[in-house]
């Protein structure tokens, strides 16, 4: 199979817009993840691929071929639902073998699939089982199978971990992960969790309101946010902005956020130059902000002072809600660092790992060579 | 287990029985009332039933509550005497031959109909459907004269097909609403996991919609049954041939020319319900389930 190719789709459903002008490139072979908060336009997305839906206007291929007028059934995809839609009446068998029993693919053939399909997924025991007789982890699995049997050309999976419990998900991300690998075969998996989303896929497309904010690798994603959207949408928990004015110096050029200053390393001077006096928006990842008895070496340290707000102790690390004045931001530190609420104490920002933005166009101020509009 | 311990054991299921106890004579009043108001309905047609088990001199002459003093007089003479003679048996499969197509028809054609207006998109589909739902306010009498000019002039009349598709048009609209609601209310995914498996609208009918249907299906099956079976209207008016009489219409013949051989008149009311009441009691989950199934999904 090849590549899946979206050239300026849009869909409306009356006067809303649910996607809007997507041009996306899936190359083959990828794990896909689109991601983005609720109706942003992702599963309208992904059923515009399977054919469930029809675009508005735009062309959709797979390959060279134009899938705009193909049926569902003819498009050698496969579709795990959030609600896994297993048959209630028919065994798991049954409902493996369905969408094979229908094209008349040889009985022998079928029980060959379903086993070995039953067997990769560890579900050979419940082969006879009715679905109101499974847990949501096995019903999820069946769901797979259901898939992995028909050997389609991609998957296309729709939240299929929402349904599940913490752990469950944890676990099954995993294993999904491992498929893929396993099966070298496309998947196109849409989520809002950004989490699944890091962790799993080789290629993300953001979205947000029916637009296209940015596709590339993870870590691209993390590092080289295009736009203040991807920015605080990618990464746990959210980056933090603050309006700041850009002011220049004797010694550089520094931010200015009112009730802080921080001043800009020499490396980001350049992007920041056209700027000064103008207001800009400044991110900071909580990652990125660490108390200064417990910092990590080689980072391009700028102090603030502020007040801490509340204390979130999660283990292995602290989450500090902290004030300046009116702003608030997080940061994530130490989980030795000696901090109360409504102690005022020092914080250190790595520099090196700070964004910049445009103001009304939220767009990145930092050139992005390594994204691009598609998932090369 | 220590003294104590057993005594607190047997407290606590005194306790139990005790609370129990409060709760069923809590609830008395109602059970009585309810009790009683079964028993009050149902007295009628138990005089009925004990009347077509007793001779025609007991029923001309003394009432059915004194059948159980002494001395006994039970006979299955009625019974024999109407299925013999009167055509009695003949009209039962009749009925038979009227009901079980009238019944079977309108629910196939209700279930492609009420499949298509859930989930086929096509111009005029809410319109069309608010029309047929509409038709439920038409009453049967306005439809009698015309239809029977219809079913003369493409001689339909007298004829069994005829009263299929009579009972098939009145019961359609019901049919078609209730099944509608039913078919709407089953997942959009498990439909579209069928397309995408492959299966064309025929085949997510027989082989999703169907099977998952049975409960709607089987409280339609009983409503259409009961009505057709009971009906007089519809027979009297387009079957007008003895010999295709089903058994209402017998039995209400039987009231003209037997009006005073009331232990006749109820044996031949009680062959007549039979049939219905095993059906319904074989199917009595299904019919109440039935009941709320249109109204509480739709």
């Amino acid at each position: 199979m090849a590549e899946v190719r979206f050239e300026h789709v849009t869909k409306r459903f009356g006067e809303t817009i649910a996607v809007n002008d997507l041009n996306l490139t899936i190359p083959d072979k990828e794990f896909l993840v689109l991601v983005g908060p609720s109706g942003c336009g992702k599963s309208t997305a992904l059923r515009l691929i399977s054919g469930l839906e029809e675009p508005t206007s735009g062309k959709i291929y797979i390959g060279d071929r134009l899938i705009n007028d193909v049926a569902p059934k003819d498009r050698d995809i496969a579709m795990v639902f959030q609600s896994y839609a297993l048959y209630p009446h028919m065994s798991v068998h049954d409902n493996m073998a369905f969408g094979l029993s229908l094209r008349k693919t040889p009985k022998p053939e079928i029980q060959r699939r379903v086993r070995e399909a039953a067997r990769v997924l560890g579900i050979e025991d419940l082969l006879k089982r009715k679905p109101r007789q499974l847990s949501g982890g096995q019903r999820q699995r069946v769901a797979l199978g259901r898939a992995i049997v028909r050997e389609p050309a991609a998957f296309l999976l729709d939240e299929p971990l929402s349904n599940l419990d913490a752990k469950l998900r944890v676990q099954t991300r995993a294993e999904l992960s491992k498929l893929h690998q396993r099966l070298g075969t496309t998947f196109i998996y849409v989520t809002h969790d950004q989490v699944e989303a890091l962790t799993m896929a080789t290629v993300i497309a953001v979205m947000n309101k029916g637009f296209l904010q940015q596709v590339g690798k993870p870590q691209n994603l993390y590092e080289r946010p295009d736009n203040v959207f991807v920015a605080g949408f990618i990464g746990s928990p959210a980056m933090n902005f603050f309006d700041v004015t850009v002011k220049g110096s004797q010694d550089g050029i520094y931010l200015d956020a009112g009730t802080f200053q921080v001043p800009v390393p020499k490396g980001k001077v350049g992007i920041l130059n056209k700027y000064l006096d103008k207001k800009i928006v400044f991110g900071i990842r909580p990652e990125d902000i660490h108390s200064p008895e417990y910092m990590a070496p080689g980072i391009i340290a700028s102090s603030i002072r502020a007040k801490v707000d509340v204390t979130e102790l999660m283990g292995n690390e602290f989450f500090l809600h902290m004030l300046s004045d009116d702003k608030s931001f997080l940061a994530r530190v130490d989980a030795r660092t000696p901090a109360k609420p409504g102690q005022e104490i020092e914080l250190v920002f790595n520099m090196a790992n700070m964004h910049a933005f445009d103001s009304e166009t939220q767009a990145s101020l930092q050139s992005n060579s390594n994204s691009s509009r598609s998932g090369a | 287990m220590s003294m104590v311990q057993e005594s607190s054991g047997t407290t606590h299921i005194f306790l139990r029985f005790l609370t129990s106890l409060r709760r069923l004579i809590s609830r008395l009043p109602l059970h009585i009332i309810l009790i009683g108001a079964a028993l009050l309905w149902m007295t009628p047609t138990f005089g009925l039933l004990v009347s077509s088990f007793r001779p025609a001199t007991a029923v001309g002459s003394t009432g059915w509550w004194t059948a159980f003093q002494t001395p006994f007089q039970f006979t299955l003479d009625n019974y024999s005497s109407v299925l013999s003679q009167n055509g009695m048996a003949r009209s039962f499969l009749n009925s038979l031959i009227i009901t079980i197509p009238a019944t079977i028809i309108p629910i196939l054609v209700a279930g492609f109909a009420a499949f298509a207006f859930a989930w086929m998109k096509f111009p005029g589909r809410n319109a069309l459907f608010i029309f047929v739902v509409a038709l439920l306010v038409v009453p049967i009498q306005v439809t009698l004269i015309p239809v029977l000019r219809l079913f003369t002039d493409v001689k339909l009349v007298g004829t069994f097909p005829g009263i299929w598709l009579a009972h098939t048009a009145y019961g359609l609209p019901l049919a078609i609403f209730l099944l509608r609601n039913f078919f709407g209310a089953l997942p959009r995914e498990l439909l579209e996991s069928a397309y995408l498996d492959g299966a064309s609208n025929m085949r997510v009918f027989f082989r999703l919609i169907l099977p998952l249907s049975v409960p709607a299906l089987a409280s339609l099956a009983i409503f259409q049954f009961l009505w057709v079976w009971n009906d007089l209207l519809v027979a009297l008016v387009y079957l007008q041939s003895p010999s295709k009489a089903p058994m209402t219409l017998t039995i209400n013949n039987l009231v003209s020319s037997f009006g005073t051989q009331w232990q006749l008149l109820t044996a031949a009311a009680f062959i007549s319900m039979i049939l219905p009441l095993i059906i319904f009691f074989a199917l009595q989950r299904y019919f109440v389930e039935g009941i709320t199934a249109g109204a509480v999904k739709g």
